[in-house]
């Protein structure tokens, strides 16, 4: 396959993955027909709405909800085929081996539970520990995102956090049953430029110190270009182009080219920006 | 050049006691006829308070704001609305869902009583780059991009003087993004208007903005030139924190990143 940098056993192959939605107008192709695979690395999905990208992080997991259909020539994580596994064994793998991070906290934490006790819940749902040991267990990870007054926000309940803090929040929760691959799913996106970099960071540090995969996808090339290993390139559900984030700049992909072109620069031209022109060859030929 | 707008210590404030919000303290700027000014700072800045305060859309302040010549009272008149119209951020929450592009166009020149509706609707569709074709479809059948150009049509249509432009292209994708961007730069050297450009993008406002002020804490900290911006020297830090996390993921740099609070 072009594009894949074939380890032998590579945490997550993906092969010819489909994702279709039935609707009275026919069948919806969200993805049609993409492959990749990823290491203990970090690893960018980019494109603009619609592109399929999350609907490809959430496949992985299969938290496409019906009438989806997710299909695949090969699914497969750590050796476990995903498509064949059970709803039992696949509990068994969310959370724990892998999860994900969605994009805005306020829609993702339960706002009548205290935030810390929703963290020890996550670790008590995958880990037989006394309530003790798991509030122990959740300070230390809010710890680790640099919450700086942890005792204090574990009796927070969600609305009385911040942006920033409530994603860091969620990123000690998705972390703390220690999974092998995180899919972050725009999860600074909501968040100031600074805040969304710190947040960054974290999930950095963690990638390094865990040897952690991360899938992270973005709308925001620049960001990626500058944050992940290798990018994906997704347009109307295809792979356009794999390249390594540092040779983003020299990508030869005509898409690729378009979308980097038409972002302003602090330091560019006063001129009209290129505009985008979207070939319909890029509809039929993904990689 | 004469100034089209001069805005001198505003201040804004909400609710009282214990809930007191100062949002705004002792913003001052002004605007030269046919320039854009940026506005630019996190959430929480006040920028599109002092952006809502311009406009008419917040009661609750105290300076002086003058435009067009005309000092402004807290209450505007139909003039004023005339002279004076904003483009919102969210193309999804602005337009009216049960109304046509017609009907969502026709509002305002009814507002105004402005003869020869038909030609007015459909040169300014063709203006913003959407066809005839558009004119009797609804919000949810156009995508965000065109959205957001009936939402520009809309505040065009009254041939105001300024627009104030809130965030306009911050739910765009980046490649709608550049053709909003263009739009607006083309309308503005066509009709010699006068632009407010809230952002918390630092590279739109460099493109679109002759000057700009960055706001925390409700506050400007620094007004520059974009010129300055362009060669990374803005002077003060948060400005330069601002500008470094903008270029991208930068790990050494990240750990450098102070909490800026509030001045004076």
């Amino acid at each position: 396959m072009p594009g894949q940098q074939t380890t032998k056993h590579p945490l997550l192959a993906v092969e010819d993955l489909h994702v279709t939605f039935p609707t009275r107008k026919g069948l919806v192709e969200a993805v049609r027909g993409i492959s990749f695979s990823l290491g203990r690395e970090k690893l960018g999905i980019v494109g603009e709405s619609g592109s399929g990208k999350s609907m490809t992080g959430r496949a992985i997991l299969r938290l496409v909800a019906k009438p989806g259909i997710v299909r695949a020539k090969r699914l497969e994580f750590d050796g476990i085929d995903l498509q064949r596994a059970g709803e039992a064994q696949l509990r068994q793998i969310r959370g724990q081996r892998i999860s994900m991070v969605m994009q805005d906290p306020k829609f993702s934490l339960n706002p009548v539970m205290r935030v810390g006790e929703q963290i020890a819940e996550a670790y008590r749902t995958h880990q037989k520990v006394a309530a003790a040991e798991a509030k122990r267990r959740a300070l230390e990870m809010l710890k680790a995102v640099r919450i700086r007054d942890p005792e204090r926000v574990y009796r927070a309940y969600p609305h009385e956090v911040s942006g920033g803090m409530g994603q860091r929040i969620m990123i000690a929760m998705m972390l703390i049953p220690d999974p092998d691959l995180l899919i972050a799913d725009e999860p600074t996106s909501a968040l100031d430029v600074t805040v969304q970099l710190q947040v960054l960071a974290i999930l950095d540090d963690l990638v390094t110190q865990r040897g952690m995969g991360l899938i992270f996808i973005s709308h925001d090339l620049n960001l990626v270009a500058s944050f992940c290993d290798r990018v994906v390139i997704m347009y109307a559900g295809r792979v356009m182009e794999i390249c390594d984030a540092k040779n983003l700049q020299a990508a030869q992909h005509p898409y690729t080219r378009g979308l980097l072109n038409c972002l302003p620069k602090i330091d560019g031209e006063g001129h009209d920006l290129p505009v985008l022109r979207r070939d319909p060859a890029w509809l039929e030929h993904g990689l | 050049m004469t100034s089209m707008i001069d805005v001198v210590k505003l201040n804004v404030v909400f609710g009282d006691g214990a809930d007191r919000v100062h949002a705004v303290r002792d913003v001052s700027f002004r605007v030269p006829e046919g320039a854009t000014f940026g506005l630019v700072g996190e959430s929480g800045s006040g920028k599109s308070t002092v952006l809502r305060a311009l406009s008419g859309l917040n009661p609750n302040w105290t300076g002086r704001v003058v435009i067009a010549g005309q000092p402004q009272g807290i209450r505007r008149d139909k003039a004023f609305y005339k002279l004076v119209q904003m483009v919102f951020q969210d193309p999804y929450g602005s337009l009216h869902p049960r109304h046509t592009v017609d009907r969502i166009l026709m509002e305002p020149l009814a507002i105004h009583r402005l003869d020869n509706p038909d030609r007015r609707i459909e040169q300014v569709l063709g203006e913003v780059g959407l066809g005839p074709a558009f004119r009797f479809r609804y919000p949810h059948q156009l995508s965000g991009g065109q959205r957001q150009r009936v939402a520009i049509a809309r505040a065009l249509i009254l041939e105001p003087k300024v627009l104030l432009l809130d965030e306009p292209t911050s739910a765009l994708d980046v490649s709608v993004q550049a053709e909003v961007l263009n739009l607006l730069q083309r309308l503005k050297q066509e009709r010699g208007l006068t632009y407010i450009l809230v952002s918390h993008n630092l590279a739109v406002v460099a493109h679109m903005c002759d000057e700009l002020a960055v706001m925390n804490h409700g506050a400007v900290v620094e007004e520059l030139e974009v010129s300055r911006l362009k060669r990374h020297d803005p002077s003060h830090p948060y400005t330069r924190q601002l500008m470094v996390a903008s270029l991208g993921y930068d790990r050494a740099a990240i750990d450098r990143f102070e909490e800026f609070g509030r001045e004076g």
